[in-house]
């Protein structure tokens, strides 16, 4: 039964089509991933697999425990850099070539800008040009202080005492040093997941939306329902397709999305802490990028199910495929017309909304506590379990909600 | 063997689709003649158990095929009025399909599924999707599926709608090959269809039975009689407005009117055997322009 549920979905045209648009939608998404570039000493750009290996190997000079003594050297070199006649110079062409030589620290030296910044939430992409070596000891302490004066200041009134406590003792046991190494393929794999991740949904949405209306829109429903199994199996059939499309087309979109990345640009730097990258500077939870990567997988792959499973509910209860497949338009979108309301009430909500399984790398990356069972916790922890638990939930729903289905 | 039908009532708000049917049914063919809206498809519908009655109860073997559920499944084979199908299946992968969620085994179901495609006609077709099929194809292929199962019950809505001459023939005799051992439900319209293979006739209107039984007993009740009678011309829009007028034949100088009256509707009006077609007009037709009988 499960094998002709699947032959259902994959015999039609416009599924067919929609498949095809979400391998093309992958593969563009996945060039812009790559869209990475090597500025020579000349000042000119290159892209492409020798461009790369340039990047990674003038980075992978500075991988490393990212000690004081790393931070002075990188402090040091990013002032003989700027000590060159080329950074005097307002040429485009000077001003490549300075850029190009500090290829190799770039990651690095967008972490000093992070730690120097003048406020927690300040970003001066030229702050590292004024450090002196000097400052190397203040990098990670910076950290904790630009936390500890945005709590105190700008974000009094955002947390709770218990909250803000929370939040400062994450950032203060974080183990330092860090470790730093070229991670190029872990950022650019994370930064365009949850492009991919959305895309998937939508497509998944569609293929999804028709297992349960489709036998009304054919009008196969009263051979389907008279029939042995109509009320029973082939229902659990149908949910179980549901299931394993899901599953098999978005875990093959990630996989593919994912070995094209890792495989062009290379997965070193998996095990460094994402608090090490430009983009994870700031994120209290103690993870590395190669579990920051499999909390987005898990994470995205919990949505699409979630979602979907609801597409599935919509079409089973509506008899109509229309509405189900407006859903993931609707719960992808509407969010983003709420965030411009105020309030840390309607922002914790939103925080714990669907789509945010749909982009975990950015869940993770804000500040949203919530207090359970008298404990502190992030919004990611608990999206996980409330959508597990509702995933699970919505099966026997679907279940009763179609199998009794009277056929007028 | 036994479908007993007690009283079994449907409502759609305030429309009753199906009022009190009381009936038994055993191993035979059945006819269930009446007019489109009579109530035929909500009264299959409710025997398939896809319609939940709003009063009344049906038993098989003296058991609630409500309750039953599966088990009561497992022994019907449906037909709708209205039949859908996978149009991007294969006729061979349907039946196969179908006869899954019917709990055949696999080797039985393709095994099955051969017979069935070869008996109704279909073997050159098996690998041609479903939606490429012709309209009886379509309604051979629908026949095989409520067949995969050998169902002890077979429930035929309008089967020979759309049907060519030559289709229904090949289709009745189907009907009569598989009905030696189980219990067909056949309703139609068409008084053909049924006139030659049901042992039993049920005459439904306005949600009712009306009258029941074989060919015989129903024209041997049947209190009118059946009248020829030449007229001219000018004459016949007047008796079609007067009489229920089963058939006009043209002839030279006027009309050959078949008439079905309690009284002689003229002098030279001649007596004639009455067939199942007077019978229908008798209960379903009504003056010119009111009927929508087609025999």
């Amino acid at each position: 039964m499960l094998r002709y549920e699947l032959k259902k979905v994959f015999s039609r045209t416009s599924n067919k089509i929609a498949l095809s648009l979400l391998l093309a939608l992958v593969c563009l998404t996945c060039f812009f991933a790559l869209g990475v570039s090597w500025v020579d000493e000349n000042g000119d750009s290159h892209s492409g697999p020798a461009a790369m290996a340039r990047l990674r190997a003038a980075q992978k000079e500075w991988a490393g425990v990212l000690d004081e003594a790393a931070i002075r050297r990188v402090i040091g070199e990013n002032q003989r850099i700027h000590s060159l006649p080329e950074a005097h110079r307002d040429t485009v062409r000077d001003s490549n070539i300075t850029y190009g030589r500090g290829q190799g620290i770039q990651e690095i030296r967008s972490l000093l800008n992070c730690s120097f910044a003048g406020g927690f939430r300040e970003y001066d992409y030229y702050r590292a040009d004024a450090l002196t070596t000097e400052d190397a000891p203040l990098f990670y302490p910076n950290r904790v202080r630009l936390l500890r004066e945005w709590l105190e200041g700008e974000a009094r009134d955002q947390f709770s005492e218990r909250e803000k406590a929370f939040l400062a003792e994450q950032y203060e046991s974080l183990e330092t040093p860090l470790y730093y190494d070229y991670a190029l393929g872990w950022t650019q794999l994370l930064e365009y997941a949850p492009t991919v991740v959305m895309i998937a949904m939508l497509v998944l949405g569609y293929l999804v939306a028709g297992i349960f209306s489709n036998e009304f829109t054919w009008k196969s429903d009263a051979v389907f329902y008279s029939s042995l199994y109509g009320r029973d199996r082939a229902v659990k059939a149908k949910l179980r397709a549901g299931f394993c499309l899901v599953t098999g087309a978005y875990m093959a979109t990630f996989l593919l999305y994912s070995v094209i990345v890792l495989g062009f640009l290379g997965a070193d730097g998996g095990n460094m802490a994402v608090q090490a990258t430009f983009g994870g500077w700031k994120c209290f939870y103690h993870i590395t990028l190669w579990q920051e990567f499999l909390l987005t997988a898990l994470g995205g792959y919990l949505g699409c199910l979630f979602i979907s499973f609801l597409c599935m509910l919509v079409s089973a209860r509506t008899r109509s495929a229309v509405l189900a497949v407006m859903l993931p338009f609707v719960l992808i979108f509407i969010p983003s017309f709420l965030a411009n309301i105020s309030g840390s009430t309607v922002q914790k909500i939103i925080g714990l909304l669907p789509d945010q399984l749909l982009q975990t790398g950015t869940a993770l990356n804000l500040f949203n506590l919530y207090s359970v069972g008298g404990r502190i916790v992030g919004a990611v922890p608990i999206l996980f379990t409330v959508y597990t638990l509702l995933t699970v939930c919505l099966w026997p729903i679907i279940y009763r909600v179609y199998r009794n289905k009277q056929i007028g | 063997m036994e479908l007993k039908i007690t009283g079994l009532t449907k409502r759609f708000q305030d429309i009753t689709a199906v009022n009190g049917v009381t009936h038994t049914l055993t191993p035979g063919v059945y006819g269930l003649l009446g007019v489109n809206g009579a109530g035929k498809t909500t009264l299959m519908r409710m025997l398939c158990t896809l319609l939940q009655p709003t009063e009344g109860s049906v038993t098989w073997d003296g058991k609630d095929i409500f309750s039953m559920g599966g088990e009561y499944r497992r022994v019907l084979g449906y037909l709708p009025q209205d039949f859908g199908y996978y149009p991007d299946f294969t006729v061979y992968d349907y039946l196969l399909y179908i006869a899954s969620i019917k709990g055949l085994r696999s080797m039985t179901a393709k095994e099955r599924a051969r017979e069935l495609l070869e008996q109704v006609g279909l073997t050159a077709a098996q690998n041609k999707k479903m939606k490429k099929l012709s309209g009886g194809m379509k309604r051979r292929a629908g026949i095989a599926q409520a067949m995969l199962a050998d169902p002890a019950i077979l429930i035929l809505d309008e089967p020979t709608a759309g049907l060519d001459p030559n289709e229904r023939i090949r289709f009745r005799n189907l009907i009569s090959e598989l009905a030696d051992t189980r219990l067909v439900l056949l309703s139609t319209h068409i008084v053909s269809d049924i006139e030659y293979i049901a042992n039993e006739v049920l005459l439904m209107k306005n949600g009712e039975i009306c009258a029941s039984g074989t060919p015989q007993e129903l024209l041997d009740a049947m209190p009118e009689r059946v009248w020829s009678l030449d007229l001219p011309r000018e004459a016949v829009a007047g008796y079609m407005r007067t009489y229920k007028v089963s058939n006009v034949k043209t002839v030279p100088g006027g009309a050959q009117l078949r008439i079905v009256s309690e009284e002689k509707p003229g002098a030279e009006a001649i007596p004639e055997k009455a067939t199942l077609e007077d019978l229908f007009l008798n209960y379903f037709g009504e003056r010119e322009g009111e009927s929508n009988v087609e025999i």
